[in-house]
């Protein structure tokens, strides 16, 4: 068995089928966008070679681009401060309740994830319609017309409802990730915390956070990349306005490549994503897992 | 030998790997030539839709080895789609498209489109000016399918019921719109999502406001600003229109095509501003007879103020159909346009789904809805020609309809608006 394994040859068989398609489908793609974020190209017909003058646009003039960045950052902070830490903390309670009570919660839960984007999306989209939405008319009915808003349509509540559109999407997944976290969480470690004296808060966040801290980290890598690339929802709901108010960077990359034809421009909106994305991950990565570069 | 198994391996990966990569064109196992078709009609049993399926059964008569492949989304989505087909290379054999300098020219530009024949498609009773919207330098690209008025449809029952007329002024559709809202009706609909049908309203209503339609044209070709007066005077009757006089719901720019058409159609709103390819509102059988037997149409309201009057009609022809220019099946896929051409307008004037570029016989069978129309286009003393949105680049175009929307949800000023149109067009003309 060793001998095969030690075998250059049967190890380059092995890694050649993943290798080839990260080459194909991830490092070919990208190089591709970056030698066409380097032109004037509508999609089609002729190309013209610009150079960086599409990075220069974005950064200097492209106010939609940074506004865009800006609101995909607010819903990640949403997505890692708020959802993160109610997904945490009702994980934290569904394991201490009976497993079937737990796994009847579990499924309630889990169920918008399960949902296609089109279906959650137009779900919401018919709830929050002004005219004929539940969330108006249960408003009204309890007396509260002043909130009752076009939701998404009104600058100052559109971005808060697409943000929480989002987030109701994703909890199901936190919630799943953390909760199977916790089942892994051995009973010894937090016996012996009581047996020392430990309360709840302290048992929580000397032992069971510290032990689940790979699977945090996890979440919240999960968490960068879908909020970043976030744009299903912000086509179906929102698509980007009223004005920018909800434009979000994989939206806006898809406009400018797609609507405006200007096909290299778009490109060189993804390669400054896939850095931002890149950095923010590493960063990331770095700060949750208590690496400070002295390894 | 070990090389050799390599090179096995190696071929194997690929075999594997080019489904993956792959595409193009396959006809079916059976023999059969497959026509890719793209259209912007997903209901295949109603109206338009249903009438695409009948010419399509009349071809595959006709030619037996024939199959469809037909993909169809709701016209925007279509429209992103077609350029996402186009930049990979895979447009479908035929297509429904438009003729507008910011969709069919830079497919033209690109050699993408095949040329036709106009010979082979004489005698087949196009209105004036039809078959020359489709051509660009001299060759003719497209069959137009469609003669399009701008126009405002009305449900006479809800009218009745509130006590109002139909809105023939602005100040008239003021009033009738707080009736109705007290009724408990959204006024008017639109699709305000997608930004076009904004777009074409600003042109109208700035027809209504100047009384002179080359003036937006001039300012288009750069001979005028987008900032002059009577520019911002439209831009604020404009935003009147639709934010300051209660004629639409709070939901105008989240309202999609579908979403507007079904508020209409199912009688929750009085009013649907959209062109005279919706004739078929009152042949669908989705909505309710009720809804089909009191479908109208009538002219966009004029200004009290304005100099344009009633009979100023925003009209174009927009809608054609087109050939992939390399398609494997370019032969078939002509006959097809040539028999598309010829039977669509007997068809769609039978079943009043469409308002046809080719003259249609009228009759007393017409529903009230097609006469409506075919009254507001014999009475038009003049038309615009495609609206401005549609007379630049794609980028324009978007800028433009972004800034209608931003300008009916109030985010941006009048001033603010006009200076980033100006702005637009002249990055377009450079």
């Amino acid at each position: 068995m060793n001998s095969v394994l030690n075998s250059k040859k049967t190890i380059f068989l092995l890694v050649f089928p993943g290798l080839a398609i990260m080459v194909f489908a991830i490092l070919a793609p990208i190089l591709l966008s970056l030698y066409y974020s380097l032109t004037s190209w509508s999609g089609f017909g002729a190309k013209e070679f610009i150079g960086l003058a599409n990075y220069k646009e974005i950064i200097t003039k492209d106010a939609t681009f940074w506004r865009s960045l800006w609101n995909a950052l607010l819903l990640l902070g949403v997505t890692v401060f708020i959802q993160n830490v109610l997904a945490f903390i009702l994980a934290s309670v569904l394991i201490q309740l009976t497993d079937r009570l737990s796994l009847i919660l579990r499924t309630i839960y889990f169920v918008p994830a399960i949902l296609t984007v089109v279906v959650i999306t137009k779900l919401w989209v018919n709830i929050m319609n002004p005219n004929f939405g539940l969330l108006n008319k249960l408003l009204k009915s309890a007396g509260l017309e002043d909130l009752a808003y076009a939701w998404l349509s009104d600058p100052k509540t559109a971005l808060g409802a697409v943000i929480f559109i989002t987030v109701w999407h994703g909890f199901g997944w936190a919630l799943l990730f953390y909760y199977s976290g916790l089942t892994t969480v051995p009973k010894e470690l937090e016996e012996a915390a009581v047996v020392d004296g430990a309360g709840p808060v302290t048992r929580y966040l000397k032992v069971v956070i510290p032990y689940m801290m790979p699977v945090i980290q996890a979440v919240i890598i999960i968490d960068i990349t879908a909020c970043l690339k976030q744009m299903e929802i912000v086509m179906l709901t929102t698509a980007g306005g009223p004005g920018n108010t909800t434009q979000f960077v994989a939206y806006h990359l898809y406009e400018q490549a797609f609507k405006f034809s200007r096909y290299g421009y778009g490109n060189a909106i993804s390669i400054l994503f896939v850095i931002i994305a890149l950095t923010i991950t590493l960063l990331a990565r770095k700060y949750l897992s208590g690496d400070n570069g002295n390894e | 030998m070990k090389n050799s198994k390599l090179l096995v391996f190696l071929l194997i990966m690929f075999a594997i790997m080019t489904p993956l990569f792959g595409s193009g064109q396959s006809d079916a196992e059976d023999g059969k030539v497959v026509l890719k078709m793209g259209d912007n009609l997903p209901d295949r049993t109603n109206t338009w839709g249903l009438v695409a399926e009948e010419i399509n059964a009349a071809f595959i008569e006709a030619h037996p080895n024939v199959e469809f492949e037909v993909e169809s989304y709701q016209d925007q989505p279509y429209q992103e789609k077609i350029k996402i087909y186009a930049t990979a290379g895979q447009l479908p054999d035929i297509m429904k498209y438009w003729s507008f300098s910011t969709l069919l020219h830079p497919l033209v530009e690109s050699n993408m489109v095949a040329p036709l024949d106009p010979a082979d498609f004489e005698g087949l009773g196009w209105m004036p000016g039809a078959l020359e919207s489709n051509m660009v330098d001299g060759k003719l690209y497209g069959i137009p399918v469609s003669g399009d008025l701008w126009v405002m449809y009305y449900n006479k029952a809800i009218l009745d019921e509130c006590g109002v007329g139909v809105p023939t002024t602005m100040a008239e559709l003021k009033a009738a719109s707080a009736k109705i809202s007290e009724m408990g009706y959204i006024p008017m609909v639109t699709d305000g999502k997608d930004g076009w049908p904004l777009s074409i309203t600003f042109d109208n209503i700035f027809w209504r406001v100047t009384g002179d339609y080359s003036i937006m044209l001039d300012a288009l070709a750069g001979k005028r600003s987008f900032t002059d007066p009577e520019f911002k005077k439209a831009a604020q009757a404009y935003q009147d229109f639709f934010k300051n006089d209660g004629n639409f719901g709070n939901d105008l720019v989240t309202t999609d095509y579908g979403a507007a058409r079904n508020l209409f159609g199912q009688q929750q709103a009085a009013m649907y501003l959209m062109g005279s390819w919706e004739l078929g509102l009152a042949t669908d059988s989705n909505f309710p007879e009720e809804f089909r037997s009191n479908v109208r149409a009538a002219k966009f309201p004029v200004m009290e103020s304005g100099k344009g009057v009633a009979d100023d009609l925003v009209a174009w022809f927009g809608g054609n159909y087109i050939i992939k220019a390399d398609s494997e099946h370019k032969d078939l896929a002509y006959e097809y346009l040539k028999t598309y051409a010829e039977l669509y307008p007997k068809l769609v004037w039978e079943k009043q789904a469409g308002f046809p570029a080719q003259a249609v016989a009228a009759s007393d069978s017409d529903t009230p809805v097609a006469k409506d129309l075919l009254g507001i286009g014999a009475d038009a003393t003049a038309t615009s020609g495609t609206t401005g949105l549609d007379l630049k680049t794609p980028a324009f175009k978007e800028v433009h309809m972004k800034l209608c929307k931003d300008l009916a949800a109030g985010v941006i000023s009048v001033d603010e608006f006009c200076e980033s149109l100006q702005e637009a067009a002249e990055i377009a003309n450079k």
